[in-house]
């Protein structure tokens, strides 16, 4: 009678274990699940980011070509009033003229300068201009983008 | 006797059971509702009066006013020495690359934000 009595405990007891256990692996494999989601949200978070941080350089990047060609273009600009003794009064009392003309074409140059910068359309000229005669020279980057500065 | 208890007893169990039928649960949720887009839109361009520049020396200053005069202008103009003229230029030069270069900013926070979304 003793012997029977713990044997079926010992069988209860068996059984029971084996539930616990079925129950431990159905809870490690449902941690398991919940972990490779969370890696692969993770992954995810962390690709957004890499492609956050290369759009964020290129942005950088080209704000500061923007910048240095407007230093380029200042320079330009200087270098057309004061190249060599340039000077543009002497010029302009010598030949009256010429220089008004100079100047008046210059000026249309830079207003049309302003209308591109702020967002006008380019012509099918300005586009086209690759050659130095064919240029806007207040601005060529901005208003020539085909054009490639040569000396 | 035994039998109309087993009955009741089997009418109870199925009469409460129903009750745990009853209501239906009311289920909570949440949608994700992206914020709308700004879409402003692009600022017009610019389309600028064209000016006429003219030369004074003290040579022409006499012919310059006589023909302000023939073609019905007041003979008056606003002058700038050859120096001042330059600075106007460089002027007019920083304050369109300011312009382009809030343009570009506002172009780049545009891709990022509305590209990445």
């Amino acid at each position: 009678m003793l012997i029977t009595l713990v044997m079926v405990v010992g069988l209860a007891g068996g059984a029971a274990y084996i539930y616990k256990l079925k129950a431990d692996n159905a809870t490690l494999k449902a941690n398991q699940i919940e972990l490779e989601k969370g890696i692969a949200e993770q992954t995810k978070v962390l690709e957004q980011q890499k492609k956050d941080f290369e759009a964020i350089l290129e942005s950088n990047k080209k704000l500061n070509v923007l910048i240095s060609t407007f230093k380029k273009d200042l320079d330009e600009l200087d270098k057309r009033f004061n190249k060599g003794k340039r000077d543009i009064g002497k010029l302009a009392i010598d030949r009256t003229g010429a220089i008004e003309r100079i100047i008046n074409k210059g000026a249309d140059n830079a207003a049309r300068c302003v209308e591109l910068a702020s967002g006008a359309e380019h012509t099918e000229e300005e586009l086209k201009a690759t050659k130095k005669s064919e240029i806007n020279p207040e601005c060529p980057s901005l208003a020539n983008p085909n054009y490639v500065h040569y000396e | 006797m035994y039998t109309m208890n087993k009955i009741l007893l089997i009418a109870m169990m199925i009469l409460l059971a129903g009750c745990s039928v009853g209501e239906k649960r009311v289920k909570i949720f949440s949608l994700e509702e992206p914020r709308a887009k700004l879409n402003l839109p692009n600022p017009e361009a610019l389309d600028l009066e064209k000016i006429k520049w003219i030369i004074i020396t003290s040579e022409n200053a006499d012919e310059v006013f006589a023909k302000l005069e023939a073609e019905g202008i007041d003979p008056v103009l606003f002058g700038l020495t050859d120096k001042e003229f330059e600075l106007l230029a460089k002027n007019f030069a920083q304050i369109r690359q300011k312009l382009q270069e809030t343009n570009n900013l506002l172009e780049e926070y545009k891709k990022y934000y509305e590209e990445t979304e």
